[in-house]
C-alpha cells in the first residue's frame, strides 16, 4: 500500500512507487478481464457488427471534485458521449493521468474509484493507461485524458448533412447546469449545494433516439454549450436554428446565477445532454421516450431549422429575436 | 469667371452671350431642372439643362444682362428644398439657340449622384389635398417635384420612376401630362400620383377589409377614436398609433409592446397661424424648438410638457418632456385632419429593431400588438424611422437622423484616399460612405442583435453603394471584437481598419465642425471598449483627429454582470459602493450573490463610463434599480434635479499614463443621504459631474495649448449637464462645440470614423 499520503516524484518514476500507484489504485479500481498491467499494449476483440469509432478528449476541470461528479467521471462521459451521440455503442477506453506532485493521494483514490464507476455504468472497460507525475506548480492537481473505441451498427447514419429545412430542434434536459457548477464550486460560493453537475453518461438517450428513422444528428453540449452547437450546425449546413427561448430548460438556481452573474446559459458546459435534430414528425415521439429513459424527464422541443443564413437566432420571451453569435473570448459589454 | 469676361459684360450688358454654368450640391431629386426651365423661359434664355455626374448643368445663351440674372436666380429663387452652389461658370462661343430644354441624363454620368432624404408635404400640395375643387383632394400619396418620398422609394439610380417603388403605377392621362409638362410643378416628379392611377389605402381589423381609400381612412380614425390601437404604414415604415388622450389606450399599447415606461412620441394635428397651435395646448417649445417642429425634415423633437399636461399621463412618466412632431405625409395631414387630436405614433418595430415596412412582416410581428391595420401598397425600399432632436444650449442636437434628415451628406475637409465605409457601432447603428470629398451618412437603423437589424444593416451598407455608384476598397469599424457591424466587417473580402470608439466620438464632434488646431473633447457615455481592453466612456482627449491623447478620465470601478449593467443600474450603485469599502447590498434580490462575483472579480470588467456614474446616482436617488429602456435613471434624473445645488469637488489625480483622473467617491455620501430631497441630491450630481469637466479642461489647460472644448457621447445629451458644463467653460474663455447634425451618441460614430481613418492616412 502507498505510504506518504500525497503523491510525490517518485510516484512517476518507474520504480516500486509506481508501481504500488498503479496496482493500489488504477488497477484495484478499474480491474476487468482485458486490463492487464504488465502489457504494453491491450488486445481487444469486439463482438459487435459495424463501423468502429475512435474518440479522444483531455479533462481539465478546477475543482478535481465537485458537485455531482469529479475528473474521473467527466473523463469517463466526455468520450463516451463523444462516441454515443455518433450512434457508437462505447467498449474500450484507454486512460492517460497526469498527477501533480502533492496531491492527496486519497483524493486520487476517490477520483479512480469514481472513474470505474463511470465506465461500469457506461459498460466501457478501460484496457490501457499511463500514469505520469509533474513536478508540484506545473499541473493542476490531476489532468486525465481518455480514448474511446466504439461500434455504430450498420445502416445507422448521422450527420449534419441529413439537416434539413422543417427539422425541429430538440435537448434532453436542463441547459447550463455543469459550466454553473463548476464556476461556483470553483470559486466556493456558498450556494453551490442548489446546483448540481448533470455529468453522466447519454447513453441510454442516444440509445432511444437512434430507434426513430428521422434522426438526423446529435450532440453534446460541452464547451460553449448549446449555443455553440447550434451555431456549428449553422455554419455547416448554412441553415437557419431557431431557438425559443421560453420552451429552453434551464433550471432555477442555473437561471438566477446567471441573471446576476451576467452568464447567458445558452453559452455554459452541459456534460449530460444531448441536443439532437430530428424531423418534425418525429419529435413529440422522440421527446415521449426520452422523458421515460434515464436523464431525460426534462427533454424538450426547444427549436426548429429552416432555410436561411448560417444563423442562430434566438426568438426571446418578449417577442424580439436575438442572433447568438459565436463565442469569441470572453462576452464583453456592448451596451452604450 | 476670368477677368476679361467680366469687362466684356460690364461694357455692353445687352450684347448677346453664351455660359456653361454647373451647379452642385443637392439639385436632385427637388425639382432643380424644371426650376432652371421655368427661370430661362422666364428671362428668354435658349440653350439646355440637364445632369451630368450628379451636378446640373446649364447652357445659357441671351443677353448678357438676362443670363447674370439667370445665374443669380439659380441661388436666390432656388426651390425650398435644393440647396445648389455654382460650381463653375465659363462663357462659351454664342451658337443662336431658339429655344430652351431639359435633355435627357445621360446614365453613364450619374456617378456623382444624390439621394434627398423623404420630403414633407409642401404647402401648396397642402392647399391642393383640401380642396375639394382638386382632383387629388384628400388623396394620401399627393406630392410634387418639392415633396413626397425619396430615399425610401428609390431602388437604384438614376432617380426615375422606373428605379422606384412607384414602378408598379403606370401614370394615367392626367398624371402623365403634369410629368410631361415643364412648366408645371410635378414636371418629372417620380412618385407622382393620383386617386386614379397611384397607391391606395387598405384597412384591415380581423375579419374586416376595406379597400376604399376613404372608407379606410375614416375606419382608421373610427378606429382610434373608440381607444384602438391602429398599425398605419407611413414614408418610411408602419407606426403604432392610438390617441395620445386615453389613458386605457396608451396604457394597452405600452402594454402589448412591452414597453412600460420609454417615451412615446406624439403627432399633433396641424393648428393655429403657426401650425403649432395644438402642439401648444400640451407642451412648452421654446423659439428654438418650435422651429425644430416646424421644419422640413419634421424631427420629433422633445419638448418640456405643461404644467396642466392634458394628455396621457402615461406617455412620458418621470420626465419632464414629450417627443411631439407635426404630420409629414399626406396621409397623415388627413388623419390628424379627421381625428382633430394628438395620437401616439410610435415605431411599429419590436425594441431596438429597425422599423417595419412590409406587410406581410407588419401583420406577423404586429398583430399581438395592433387592433388593426392601415396598409397602403407604395413599397417601401429601405427603412427611415422617424429623426429626433433635441435643442441643448439654445441649439439644436440630432439624437437619431432619420426620415426627413438622411441619407444626411456633407462635405469631408478633404479628398479621402479611396472610397471607405464605415460601419458605426453596435447600438443605434448608422453607416457611412465616403468618397472623394463626401460622405453620406445612412438614418438610423437600430441595435444589431436581432437578424433584422443585421439585414438591415447589411442592405444599406450595400444600397449605399449601389445608390451613389461608388465601390468601397475597405472598411472601418469600432474595437469593439464583439459588434455585430465589426464581425461584419471582418467577414468581408475587404480590408478592415479599426478606430476606437470614444476617439470615433471626438472626431465625429471635430469633423463637424471643421476643426483645426488642438481640440480638448470629452467623450462621455455609456461603454466604449478603449484600448487597454477595459470599457471606457468617461475620457478626455487632447488633440486631433488622427492623434487623440487620452488625457482625462475617472477613476476606474469594477461592474459586475456585462451588458446587464446597462439595464440594471443597481450594478453602478453596487460597483461604486463597494469599491469605497461599503457593505451596502443592494435592494434586489440574490444581490448577495452579486456581491459575492464582485469580491472575487467573476466577470467583473473595470470600467471608467460616465453614464455608469449617472446610472449610480439614479439608483441611489430615486431607487431606479431596474430600467426597462436604454438611459431610464438618467433620463429621471435629469428630469428631477433642481437648477441650484453646490458642487462637490472631486478630487482629481494623475495615474501612471498620465491620464487626470476625478474621483467619484466624494460624491458617495450626499447620494445615498435619503434625508436630502431627491431633486436637491440630482442636482448636485449634475454640477458635481459638470464641475469634473471644467476642473479636468482648466488643469490641461495650464499646460496645452487649447482654446476649444468639445462636448460628444451620449452623455452629453443630458441637457442640464450640457448647459452647466457650456456656461462655466464659456464664461472662463474657452470656445465649446457640442454637436448638431451629426449624434453625439453611437449614431454619429460612422462619421467619426471616417474622419478618424482620413487622419490617420494623412500620417
Amino acid at each position: 500500500m502507498i505510504e506518504d499520503r500525497h503523491i510525490i516524484l517518485a510516484h512517476g518514476n518507474g520504480g516500486r512507487f509506481m508501481r504500488e500507484l498503479i496496482a493500489g489504485i488504477f488497477a484495484r479500481h478499474l480491474a476487468n478481464p482485458d486490463l492487464d498491467v504488465d502489457l504494453d499494449a491491450a488486445p481487444v476483440t469486439i463482438n459487435d457488427d459495424g463501423t468502429p469509432f475512435i474518440s479522444t478528449d483531455g479533462f481539465i476541470v478546477q475543482p478535481l471534485e465537485f458537485p455531482g461528479g469529479d475528473i474521473g467521471s467527466l473523463a469517463v462521459h466526455g468520450t463516451v458521449n463523444d462516441l454515443a451521440v455518433c450512434g457508437a455503442r462505447p467498449h474500450y477506453l484507454t486512460l492517460n493521468a497526469f498527477i501533480e506532485e502533492g496531491l492527496e493521494v486519497e483524493q486520487l483514490d476517490r477520483i479512480v474509484a469514481s472513474l470505474a464507476t463511470a465506465a461500469k455504468k457506461a459498460g466501457v472497460r478501460v484496457v490501457a493507461g499511463d500514469t505520469k507525475v509533474l513536478p508540484r506548480g506545473e499541473g493542476g492537481g490531476l489532468y486525465l485524458a481518455t480514448t474511446g473505441v466504439g461500434i455504430r451498427p450498420h445502416g445507422l447514419e448521422l450527420g449534419m448533412d441529413k439537416i434539413r429545412d422543417g427539422d425541429t430542434i430538440v435537448v434532453s434536459g436542463p441547459v447550463g447546469d455543469h459550466g454553473v457548477c463548476v464556476m461556483l464550486a470553483r470559486e466556493e460560493f456558498e450556494i453551490s449545494g442548489d446546483v448540481q453537475s448533470d455529468c453522466a453518461s447519454v447513453l441510454p438517450l442516444t440509445e432511444a433516439a437512434v430507434k426513430f428513422a428521422g434522426l438526423r444528428f446529435m450532440r453534446d453540449p460541452t464547451r460553449g454549450g448549446l449555443a455553440t452547437v447550434a451555431g456549428e450546425i449553422a455554419q455547416h449546413t448554412g441553415l437557419e436554428l431557431r431557438l425559443f427561448e421560453t420552451a429552453i430548460p434551464v433550471r432555477d438556481p442555473v437561471r438566477m446565477v446567471c441573471d446576476m452573474l451576467g452568464y447567458d446559459p445558452y453559452y455554459l458546459a452541459c456534460e449530460g445532454r444531448v441536443v439532437a435534430i430530428v424531423a418534425a414528425d418525429n419529435a413529440d415521439a422522440l421527446i415521449a421516450d426520452w422523458r421515460e429513459t434515464e436523464g431525460g424527464k426534462d427533454a424538450a422541443l426547444i427549436g426548429k431549422v429552416r432555410a436561411g443564413n448560417s444563423k442562430v437566432v434566438l426568438e426571446t420571451e418578449l417577442a424580439g429575436e436575438r442572433v447568438l453569435e459565436e463565442l469569441e473570448d470572453d462576452p464583453l459589454p456592448r451596451i452604450c | 469667371m476670368s477677368a476679361a469676361t467680366t469687362r466684356h459684360i460690364q461694357a455692353d450688358a445687352t450684347a448677346t452671350i453664351a455660359r456653361h454654368i454647373v451647379v452642385s450640391g443637392r439639385v436632385q431629386g427637388v425639382g432643380y431642372r424644371p426650376f432652371v426651365y421655368r427661370i430661362a423661359s422666364e428671362f428668354e434664355i435658349t440653350g439646355s439643362v440637364y445632369n451630368g455626374g450628379g451636378k446640373v448643368h446649364i447652357h445659357a445663351e441671351g443677353a448678357a444682362a438676362a443670363v447674370d440674372r439667370l445665374q443669380a436666380a439659380l441661388i436666390d429663387r432656388a426651390p425650398p428644398l435644393a440647396r445648389p452652389a455654382i460650381e463653375s461658370r465659363v462663357d462659351t462661343e454664342f451658337t443662336g439657340l431658339l429655344d430652351f430644354t431639359i435633355r435627357p441624363s445621360g446614365a453613364s454620368a450619374e456617378a456623382d449622384v444624390h439621394i434627398p432624404p423623404d420630403l414633407f408635404t409642401c404647402d401648396e400640395c397642402v392647399a391642393e389635398l383640401n380642396n375639394p375643387n382638386e382632383r387629388r383632394y384628400r388623396y394620401p400619396f399627393i406630392n410634387c417635384t418639392q415633396c413626397g418620398p425619396r430615399y425610401t422609394i428609390i431602388a437604384a439610380t438614376p432617380y426615375d420612376r422606373p428605379n422606384t417603388s412607384m414602378n408598379d403605377f403606370p401614370l394615367c392621362a392626367a398624371c402623365q401630362r403634369e410629368y410631361d409638362n415643364p412648366h408645371d410643378r410635378r414636371f418629372h416628379a417620380q412618385p407622382l400620383a393620383c386617386p386614379d392611377c397611384g397607391p391606395s389605402l387598405e384597412y384591415i381589423d380581423g375579419e374586416l377589409r376595406i379597400e376604399q381609400t376613404e372608407e379606410a381612412l375614416t375606419a382608421t380614425v373610427n378606429a382610434i377614436r373608440r381607444g384602438a390601437i391602429v398599425a398605419v404604414k407611413g414614408v418610411g415604415g408602419y407606426h403604432l398609433m392610438c390617441d395620445a388622450g386615453n389613458d386605457e389606450a396608451v396604457r394597452r399599447l405600452r402594454q402589448r409592446k412591452h414597453r412600460p415606461h420609454k417615451p412615446l412620441a406624439v403627432m399633433f394635428p396641424i393648428d393655429g397661424e403657426d401650425g403649432l397651435a395644438a402642439v401648444r395646448q400640451a407642451v412648452e417649445p421654446t423659439a428654438t424648438e418650435a422651429q425644430c417642429i416646424a421644419d422640413p425634415a419634421r424631427p420629433i423633437v422633445l419638448v418640456a410638457k405643461r404644467p396642466d399636461f392634458p394628455l396621457a399621463k402615461t406617455l412620458a412618466p418621470g420626465l419632464t418632456e414629450l417627443g411631439v412632431f407635426l404630420p409629414y405625409s399626406p396621409l397623415h395631414h388627413v388623419l390628424l385632419q379627421d381625428f382633430g387630436q394628438p395620437v401616439v405614433a410610435t415605431s411599429g418595430n419590436v425594441s431596438g429593431e429597425p422599423v417595419i415596412t412590409d406587410r406581410s412582416e407588419a401583420i406577423n410581428r404586429l398583430d399581438a400588438i395592433a387592433d388593426a391595420f392601415l396598409h397602403h401598397d407604395r413599397p417601401i425600399v429601405r427603412p427611415a424611422d422617424d429623426a429626433v432632436v433635441r435643442v441643448i444650449a439654445n441649439s439644436y442636437q440630432s439624437l437619431r437622423p432619420g426620415r426627413g434628415s438622411a441619407p444626411a451628406e456633407r462635405e469631408l475637409p478633404a479628398k479621402i484616399e479611396t472610397p471607405t465605409i464605415a460601419v458605426g457601432g453596435h447600438m443605434k447603428n448608422t453607416v457611412a460612405l465616403a468618397w472623394d470629398r463626401r460622405v453620406v451618412m445612412s438614418p438610423h437603423i437600430g441595435d444589431l442583435d436581432s437578424p433584422r437589424s443585421i439585414l438591415v444593416f447589411q442592405q444599406v451598407a450595400t444600397d449605399l453603394q449601389n445608390l451613389y455608384n461608388v465601390s468601397a476598397t475597405r472598411i472601418v469599424c469600432d474595437l469593439h471584437p464583439g459588434y455585430a457591424s465589426t464581425r461584419w466587417a471582418k467577414h468581408q473580402p475587404l480590408p478592415v481598419l479599426t478606430a476606437q470608439h470614444h476617439r470615433a466620438h471626438a472626431s465625429a464632434l471635430y469633423g463637424e465642425h471643421a476643426g483645426a488646431g488642438t481640440w480638448l473633447v470629452f467623450a462621455w457615455d455609456g461603454v466604449g471598449y478603449g484600448d487597454d481592453a477595459t470599457l471606457w466612456g468617461g475620457e478626455g482627449f487632447i488633440g486631433q483627429p488622427g492623434d487623440w491623447r487620452r488625457a482625462t478620465s475617472f477613476r476606474p470601478f469594477n461592474l459586475v454582470g456585462g451588458d446587464r449593467a446597462a439595464r440594471e443600474p443597481w450594478r453602478s450603485a453596487a460597483a461604486l459602493a463597494w469599491a469605497a469599502g461599503h457593505d451596502w447590498l443592494p435592494p434586489v434580490d440574490d444581490a448577495a450573490l452579486a456581491a459575492k462575483a464582485w469580491q472575487k472579480n467573476i466577470n467583473t470588467l473595470s470600467s471608467s463610463a460616465a453614464g455608469r456614474l449617472f446610472d449610480a446616482a439614479a439608483a441611489f436617488v430615486l431607487k431606479r434599480q431596474f430600467a426597462s429602456f436604454e438611459g431610464q435613471g438618467p433620463m429621471e434624473l435629469e428630469s428631477m434635479a433642481d437648477d441650484r445645488a453646490k458642487p462637490v469637488s472631486l478630487p482629481m489625480s494623475t495615474d501612471a499614463d498620465g491620464v487626470l483622473r476625478a474621483d467619484w467617491q466624494a460624491l458617495l455620501p450626499i447620494l445615498t443621504d435619503d434625508d436630502r430631497p431627491m431633486h436637491e441630491r440630482a442636482a448636485t450630481f449634475h454640477i458635481s459631474m459638470a464641475q469634473v469637466v471644467v476642473d479636468q479642461a482648466l488643469s490641461l489647460r495650464d499646460e496645452h495649448n487649447f482654446a476649444t472644448v468639445g462636448l460628444t457621447g451620449g452623455v452629453f445629451q443630458n441637457r442640464k449637464l450640457t448647459e452647466l458644463v457650456t456656461d462655466r467653460l464659456m464664461t472662463l474663455g474657452f470656445d465649446v462645440r457640442l454637436h448638431r447634425d451629426i449624434p453625439a451618441n453611437d449614431g454619429g460614430l460612422c462619421f467619426g470614423q471616417i474622419i478618424e481613418t482620413m487622419a490617420t492616412d494623412r500620417q
